[in-house]
Order: structure tokens, then C-alpha cells, then sequence
């Protein structure tokens, strides 16, 4: 059975059943993963998925329901299961269908350069890669997650008011941890990279970054647990900022669960810090012409200079609020319902490079890695108590890495203590960026 | 699911190339989650997950594809992308079928699919309601009920057609408390390998009550202190530590690639001989156990470490194949989108002889971690970081303030070196695991146990 044709017998069907105003949400992709391990294909994945997404006004109400099997026992399925969920549903507020606007953005935010790489090339370059891991520096002992990803999904969207919209994505990424040892230490270092056009890959510059970044956390210092002024590397920064994005959802406000509840036209940030979200940028993990609703996307600033400007809103969501929908309605995939979410959101960069700002600094901590974010931090109070890697920097120089230590703050405090935003806006594998920060100073505990 | 003619054809598709083994993963899924929040329920969403995995092996190398396109002509095609990385001379005498439904080993009363919604969202007031009345300062409550029905077939050239349903119910409650200032959450997430009896029974007095008042403790706890500490680890998800920290390092994933700190160390002292360490899957109902894995294997208790000697590892078949070893019913995943591998059931540190009561007199100065949150673990280096949803100061052997926003870090191998008293009152905690196979259900355990220095992040100076 074809979308179509299940769209219409589904349209049809509910429509039978009382359902008001229906939409189908449409989503197939196309995965290749493969991962090397010590010259050998470790893991070889390919995948051709399909999903589509209901959802339909019945008594006042948004049920929702999803299948991977497209077939009529699913048509019954979604349907009843979309009217029962509608039935025990009590939101005061509720989703409505979306006829659509008149204009969306002419951009496309696929690659066929990309999608037309074969898979022998891309496992080629991943055990060249392999090779030049091993031979930059005799230290490296294994690696680990050595991966590559490809992925293109086509997207598609239909409601009974007329809309039709399609979308079509691609993106490749590799990582790899890699693993060095020096006198019975073992150390490690990751290194992501997102590929925008294959021809310029380079397995030997590749392979030294990932090497060097590994080889960074050999032989750490002695260092005194006290408060210290810190630069919090981009990538950091970023999965920090990553961590707090919720928080300037207007959903989540309105659940009581944001700070930034009732601070729009407020100051919540030093006067250096601007926040943007920019849909249209190419290459980027959360571009889009159109959000989850259908509603044409825009590009906004959320942070200007310190002030709160906006909060993230889709239709529900800008209704109670009584302003117009910022165009983030969201959906994870076809297994979820709508909600509220950032295109690519990012701290606009500024003039110091990251070599800068170390070299500005007489003493403290470059932190270049944060783990247990889904666990260490309370997102609602912004406090977060963080395991952390580093190095140590006296007199403008990185004298060496640290030990594993905590670092513990504030978030929201945080943005007003950005003593320097740096240059080096990066977003990794991810659709929120950021700059190194210099911040005024965080209690380091080592271990 | 599929009938076993269409299932033989794809398994000689895959193996076109001369692998030695096939498998076909069949799965039709039906899941419901609901949320309940201010009062109200306001996400209600249904499901269906359909796929097919088909995987090849050609001695230690493996592929893997899935699809949603269950005609004749997606499957086959889905077996010749496998067969396509494969590059073998085996010639396979794929054996004929023997159907067989698994033995049930958890018993299900009421399969979720065949419960009203109205009946799910009652249970979920109830707790609410319990969570909302506990205290002046809890200001919201989010309850969310999760059920699914997971039917499978697995199959293979060997001769397996094994079918069986999974059930699986879980109920997880957040509490917010604020004041002025600040909001703090407690959390409470009971699951079980149970159909709606599971909510019916279950003992919202006791779990909507904690999940509100561990809110409440840490709005009106202090910032707690850093440094090194003798922590004590109270019992059911405090478990966590260990599952990360050396669970992960007993599974053959890490170990027949010798990425583990516990490879080749079978009949070596690897913790201190108060421990001893075990995965169940067999254990009647709870949220880790199967009554067959992934790979079509039986569960069974496997002792991995007995008084602190490393006795085995967790084996799925392809890692059991690279380490000589059978596997120990230990091969998972979350769903036809991923290989299975060797993964963890219920994993527990059994009980010792202490009391919970002995343990904390015997400690003059240092926390105690009454519940964990989550953490997570570097493979490679065995550090991890926790941390701890609950916490208070230990002073001359008693409890003394709680503290909030502590985190522990460590070395895991290392930690489990330093257990030094182990209680007697074990407890099991629902989690979800995510690793190489997927997100899978799993139980930690453990008794209260005390460890004698970890160190500990928080955001004030030492007390």
C-alpha cells in the first residue's frame, strides 16, 4: 500500500468515525552504518525504515497514533487508538490542524554529492583512517564507537485542510574514540566529524585531531581543588547549552518548568551574550522550511544583547501566550507528538580565538568535556554538579590535563559571568552550537 | 508473524554468499504512553513497531539490515544487502524449522492492549493526587504510564522458530517542590514484566509518596559539600553504580575485544570477597527478565563474581563464537532496528551480613546516597559519574542533614576494590539500559553497602 493511497482510505475512514480535521505525517529513511575496528569491518548495518504518524481532532481533542506497518489492519488501528487517546485527553489547550502559509522558503538541504558516495568508498576511507590512527603516534592502543553514519530521510506532510508538504535530508558523520596508553595509564578522546562534501575528507589530518586530543589527557597534574576561572571549550559549552535548550521553550514554561517563565523583555544574560535560531543554515542537523505544524519556519533572535526576546512557541503553545508562533513545533519522528523545539540554536561567536583566550588567561582551567549531563544537572534551577576533563593553564599556557574533576554551577548564573565569548562557533553532530566561553570562575573539585 | 516458507527464502537469501549462519528477527509491537501533568492527562499516544532484522555471520564478522517493508520482495531484497557484505565459502545445509513457543516463565494476567485507557488514566490520578497532597510545596507532578506488547519470531539456519510476547508496564512519577527561590524534583520509576495487574497492585502509597517527598527534602537541603567520603549506597536503584561501572565490563561486547578491565581475569580476585555479583533473567516478573533473549537462548543466573573472584562473563553467540564460550542467554535488544548483543537482565550484588543500621553506626564521617539518579561510564577508562537524587551527611554514625546536587566520581573496577561492608536487605530498581543493542529494560540491585572513599562533586567548600 503507497502513502497515498493509505492517506486517503485513512482520511476517509476517520472522517467516518467523527474525526474533525486529520493529518498524516510521513517519514521513510535510508541508514548506512558501518564501524571499524583494528582494520576489520566490526559492524556493517544497512536500513530502509518506514513511519507515518495520525493525528485528528475529535471532541475538542488531538489523538494521536502511529504505525510502521502500513497495511489495512493498521488504517483500523490508528484510527481507533487516535479516539480513544482523544477521549481520555484533558488538555484545556488544544492543537489544531494547520491549513498552511502562503510562502515557504525555496532552499534545499539535500546533498546528492553526498548520497551519491557508494558504501566501498566510505569504508575505504574509514580503514585509511584506521591506519593513520594507529601509525600517528605509537601510544594509540585501540579504538572504540569507530563509526560512520549516513543517513537520508524524506519527510512528507498531509492534513485535511489541503496542505501538502515534502522534505527530503541527508547528512553523513564518523566519530571515534580513541584509546592511548603510557606507563599502565589508559586515556581517551573523541572526535566527531560531520562531512559536508566528501571531497574534502582528509583521513591524515583526521587522524592526527582525534590522535592528539586522546594523547592531551596523558600524564595529568597535580592541581589544588579550589574556584577557578575557566574556559569552557566549544564543544563543552555547546553540550552544555544543549542541556538547558528546553528551558527557552515556551512548553516548557508553561509548565511551570523553566526559569525564563515571565522573563521575556528581561535581562538573563551579561551584555555579550546574543542567542539566535537560524533554520536555513546548510549542513546543519536542524534545518527547515517547515516546522511539525506545517507553519514556515523563520530565523529569530531569542537573546539580544542580554535581553530575552522570545521564548520558543509553536500554534498551541503562542495562542495561551497571546503572541504569534515562533515556527518550533517539533517532532522527534513519527513516534511522537508535537512540542516545541530550536532549529539550530547558538550563541553567536565573537572576536577572541580559543588560543586567545587561553592565552589571556594567568591561571585556571580549559574544561573540554562534560559527562552525565542527563543526570547531573537540575534543569529546572539551572544548578549543575558536572564529571569533567581539562587541562590546567598558567601564565597563557596549557600546562597539562587535570585529573577527572567536577565542576559544579548555575546556568543561568553562568550567562551573566561570560567574561569573553570566543570566535570558534562550532555545532558537532547536533542542531545547538556554541563558541568557547571564558567564564569568571566555577568550584573545581579533582579526583 | 511470517509464515516459516517466506522466513526459510529469506535465510538462503542471506546466506547467497557463503555465510555460515542467518537469522531472521520478526517484531510487532503495540505500546501506549500516557502523561499526566497539572492535574490533567495530556499526552495520550499509540503505537506500532514493525520490522524485520536479518543478520549473517561469516565466522567472527557479521552484517546486519532491517526493514519496515515486510512484502516478499522488500525481505528478500533486505537479505541480499546482508549477503552483499558478506564474502564467505560456507555452504550452510539450512536445517528444517522446529516450532516452538517459549516457555512462559512470566506469568500475564491482563495483556495492556486489552485494557480501556480510562482504566490506565484512573491509576495514574491516584497517584497524582498522592503526590500532589503530600506537602504545601509541591507545585507539580508528572506521572507517566507506559505499557507494550512485544510479539517476536526468531528464527535461524540452525533450525530455531521461536516465538514469544513480552510485556512490559511501567510507571514513573516526578514530583516538583519549590519555594521562592528554588525548585527541586524527586523521582520514582517502578516497572515490572507485568500486564495491567501491575498497576493495580502496585503500592502508589508508598512509591507517589517518596517521589514527593524526596522533592521536599532537597528544597530544603544545603548545597552539598565536595571531596572524598566514605559513601554508603542504600539498596534497590543504588545498584546503578555497579551495573555501570563493572556490569558493562562483564559483558562480552567489551571482553572478547579485550576493551574490558575484567578480560582474561576468570578465577582472579577482582573485588573484595564480601562481593558477589549476578545476572537473572529467570527472576518471576521483574522488569529485566526474559523468558528468551534476543537470539532465541534460555535466561539463566549467571555468577559472575563469587566472593570476589571472577567467575564469567554475560555471552551473546557471535562474541561466544570469538571467545570459545557458550552463551549465557544474555543476547538483547530493543527492537528489529538493532543486532542484538550481550546485555544485562537483572543484575543484583547479593545480600552480605550487615544491617543497613550497622553500617551507618560504623561511619564516623561521610554521605549516605539513600537514591541514586543516573551516570554514565567511559568504557575504555572505567570512569564514571552518578548522581545522587537523595543525599545526607553522615556525622559520628548517624544520619545527619540532607544535601543536595551531589555527584560521584570514580574509577569502577577501582570502587568495587573498596566496598567494605555489605547489608542484608536486597532491593531491585527498574531502569532502562542503553547501549550497542538498543535501550533495554533492566533491574540493578543491590543491598545498602558502604564503599570507603569515592569522590564527591558539589558546589560547596569542604564541611
Amino acid at each position: 500500500m503507497n502513502v497515498l493511497e493509505f492517506k486517503d482510505e485513512l482520511f476517509q475512514k476517520g472522517s467516518e468515525k467523527g474525526f474533525k480535521d486529520m493529518e498524516l505525517y510521513y517519514e521513510k529513511s535510508d541508514q548506512f552504518v558501518c564501524a571499524i575496528d583494528k582494520g576489520e569491518v566490526d559492524q556493517f548495518t544497512t536500513a530502509e525504515v518506514t513511519g507515518v504518524s495520525f493525528r485528528g481532532v475529535y471532541a475538542d481533542q488531538m489523538g494521536y497514533a502511529y504505525t510502521e506497518k502500513l497495511d489495512e489492519s493498521s488504517i483500523e488501528f490508528l484510527i481507533e487508538n487516535a479516539l480513544e487517546n482523544a477521549s481520555v485527553l484533558e488538555s484545556e489547550d488544544v492543537e489544531e490542524i494547520y491549513e498552511g502559509d502562503s510562502n515557504y522558503k525555496d532552499i534545499s538541504f539535500s546533498s546528492e554529492a553526498l548520497k551519491s558516495v557508494t558504501t566501498e568508498e566510505k569504508i575505504n576511507f574509514m580503514k585509511e583512517l584506521d591506519k593513520e590512527i594507529y601509525a600517528t603516534d605509537e601510544r594509540v592502543v585501540a579504538t572504540n564507537f569507530f563509526t560512520m553514519q549516513s543517513v537520508d530521510v524524506q519527510k512528507a506532510m498531509y492534513n485535511s485542510k489541503g496542505l501538502s508538504l515534502e522534505d527530503d535530508q541527508n547528512y553523513l558523520v564518523y566519530m571515534v574514540i580513541v584509546i592511548v596508553e603510557e606507563n599502565d595509564v589508559t586515556k581517551s578522546g573523541v572526535h566527531i566529524e560531520v562531512v559536508s562534501d566528501w571531497g574534502k575528507v582528509n583521513a591524515k589530518e583526521s587522524a592526527h585531531k582525534a590522535v592528539q586530543e586522546a594523547v592531551s589527557y596523558l600524564n595529568p597534574l597535580e592541581t589544588d581543588d579550589k574556584f577557578y576561572p575557566v574556559i569552557l571549550r566549544q564543544d563543552a559549552a555547546r553540550s552544555l547549552l544543549d542541556t538547558f535548550v528546553t528551558t527557552f521553550s515556551a512548553e516548557t514554561a508553561q509548565q511551570g518548568m523553566s526559569k525564563l517563565k515571565e522573563k521575556v523583555g528581561s535581562k538573563i544574560a551579561g551584555d555579550n551574550i546574543n542567542l539566535v535560531d537560524d533554520p536555513f543554515m546548510k549542513n546543519r542537523m536542524g534545518s527547515r522550511t517547515f516546522d511539525a505544524e506545517g507553519v514556515a519556519t523563520e530565523k529569530l533572535n531569542v537573546v539580544e544583547n542580554g535581553t530575552l526576546t522570545t521564548l520558543l512557541h509553536n500554534r498551541k503553545t503562542a495562542k495561551k501566550d497571546g503572541v504569534k508562533t515562533t515556527g518550533h513545533a517539533s517532532k522527534a519522528s513519527y513516534k511522537g507528538t508535537v512540542n516545541v523545539a530550536p532549529s539550530n540554536f547558538y550563541i553567536e561567536p565573537g572576536s577572541q580565538s580559543y588560543e586567545e583566550l587561553v592565552q589571556g588567561m594567568d591561571e585556571g582551567i580549559v574544561v573540554t568535556n562534560l559527562q552525565g549531563l542527563h543526570s547531573g544537572v537540575n534543569a529546572i534551577s539551572g544548578d549543575f554538579s558536572l564529571a569533567a576533563n581539562g587541562y590546567y593553564v598558567k601564565g597563557g599556557e596549557i600546562q597539562g590535563p587535570t585529573n577527572l574533576m567536577t565542576i559544579a554551577g548555575n546556568f543561568f548564573e553562568l550567562l551573566n559571568e561570560v567574561n569573553e565569548v570566543g570566535s570558534d562557533l562550532e555545532f558537532g553532530p547536533s542542531n545547538v552550537g556554541a563558541p568557547s566561553l571564558l567564564l569568571k570562575g566555577l568550584s573545581v573539585t579533582f579526583e | 508473524m511470517l509464515n516459516q516458507a517466506l522466513v526459510q527464502d529469506v535465510i538462503h537469501e542471506a546466506l547467497t554468499t557463503g555465510g555460515d549462519f542467518a537469522e531472521v528477527f520478526v517484531e510487532d509491537t503495540f505500546k501506549d504512553s500516557l502523561l499526566l501533568q497539572g492535574g490533567r492527562i495530556d499526552k495520550s499516544l499509540s503505537g506500532r513497531d514493525f520490522g524485520v532484522g536479518i543478520r549473517v555471520y561469516n565466522g567472527f564478522h557479521s552484517a546486519y539490515t532491517y526493514t519496515t517493508d515486510f512484502s516478499r520482495e522488500g525481505l528478500l531484497k533486505t537479505a541480499r544487502h546482508a549477503a552483499q557484505a558478506i564474502n564467505g565459502n560456507t555452504q550452510v545445509n539450512v536445517q528444517p524449522f522446529q516450532h516452538e513457543q517459549a516457555p512462559v516463565i512470566h506469568e500475564i494476567n491482563q495483556l495492556p492492549q486489552s485494557v480501556e485507557k480510562a482504566r490506565k488514566v484512573n491509576v495514574m490520578k491516584n497517584a497524582a493526587d498522592i503526590a500532589g497532597n503530600y506537602h504545601d510545596s509541591i507545585s507539580q507532578v508528572r506521572v507517566n504510564l507506559l505499557d507494550e506488547e512485544q510479539n517476536v519470531l526468531i528464527a535461524n539456519s540452525d533450525g530455531k522458530f521461536v516465538e514469544d510476547k513480552r510485556v512490559h508496564s511501567r510507571m514513573s512519577i516526578a514530583a516538583i517542590a519549590s519555594n521562592e527561590h528554588d525548585m527541586e524534583t524527586g523521582f520514582y520509576g517502578p516497572g515490572a514484566v507485568q500486564g495491567f495487574e501491575f498497576f493495580e497492585n502496585l503500592d502508589l502509597n508508598h512509591y507517589a509518596k517518596e517521589a514527593a517527598r524526596i522533592a521536599v527534602t532537597n528544597l530544603g537541603a544545603d548545597p552539598c559539600p565536595s571531596g572524598k567520603f566514605p559513601v554508603i549506597i542504600d539498596n534497590e536503584f543504588g545498584g546503578v553504580i555497579f551495573h555501570e561501572a563493572c556490569g558493562h565490563g562483564l559483558e562480552a561486547t567489551s571482553v572478547a575485544k579485550g576493551k574490558s578491565a575484567f578480560a582474561n581475569k576468570v578465577g582472579e580476585q577482582v573485588a573484595p570477597d564480601i562481593v558477589t555479583y549476578i545476572d537473572d533473567g529467570t527472576i518471576p516478573n521483574e522488569w529485566g527478565s526474559i523468558n528468551v533473549d534476543d537470539e532465541g537462548n534460555k535466561p539463566q543466573k549467571n555468577v559472575l563474581i563469587e566472593n570476589g573472584i571472577l567467575k564469567g562473563y554475560l555471552v551473546d553467540q557471535l562474541n561466544g563464537r570469538i571467545m570459545d564460550t557458550e552463551p549465557t542467554g544474555s543476547g538483547r535488544r530493543e527492537s528489529y532496528r538493532y543486532a542484538p548483543t550481550s546485555r544485562m537482565t537483572n543484575t543484583y550484588i547479593a545480600p552480605g551480613e550487615s544491617t543497613p543500621e550497622e553500617i551507618i553506626a560504623n561511619t564516623e564521617h561521610g554521605i549516605y546516597a539513600r537514591y541514586m539518579g543516573g551516570g554514565s561510564v567511559n568504557p575504555a577508562t572505567g570512569d564514571y559519574n552518578f548522581a545522587i537524587n537523595e543525599a545526607y551527611l553522615v556525622k559520628n554514625g548517624k544520619i545527619d542533614k540532607p544535601v543536595r546536587g551531589a555527584t560521584l566520581i570514580g574509577n569502577g573496577p577501582k570502587t568495587l576494590q573498596t566496598v567494605d561492608m555489605v547489608g542484608n536487605n536486597l532491593g531491585h530498581g527498574a531502569g532502562m539500559c542503553g547501549s550497542l543493542s538498543g535501550s533495554i529494560p533492566v533491574n540493578v540491585g543491590q543491598p545498602t553497602l558502604r564503599v570507603s572513599e569515592i569522590t564527591v562533586g558539589g558546589r560547596k567548600e569542604d564541611a
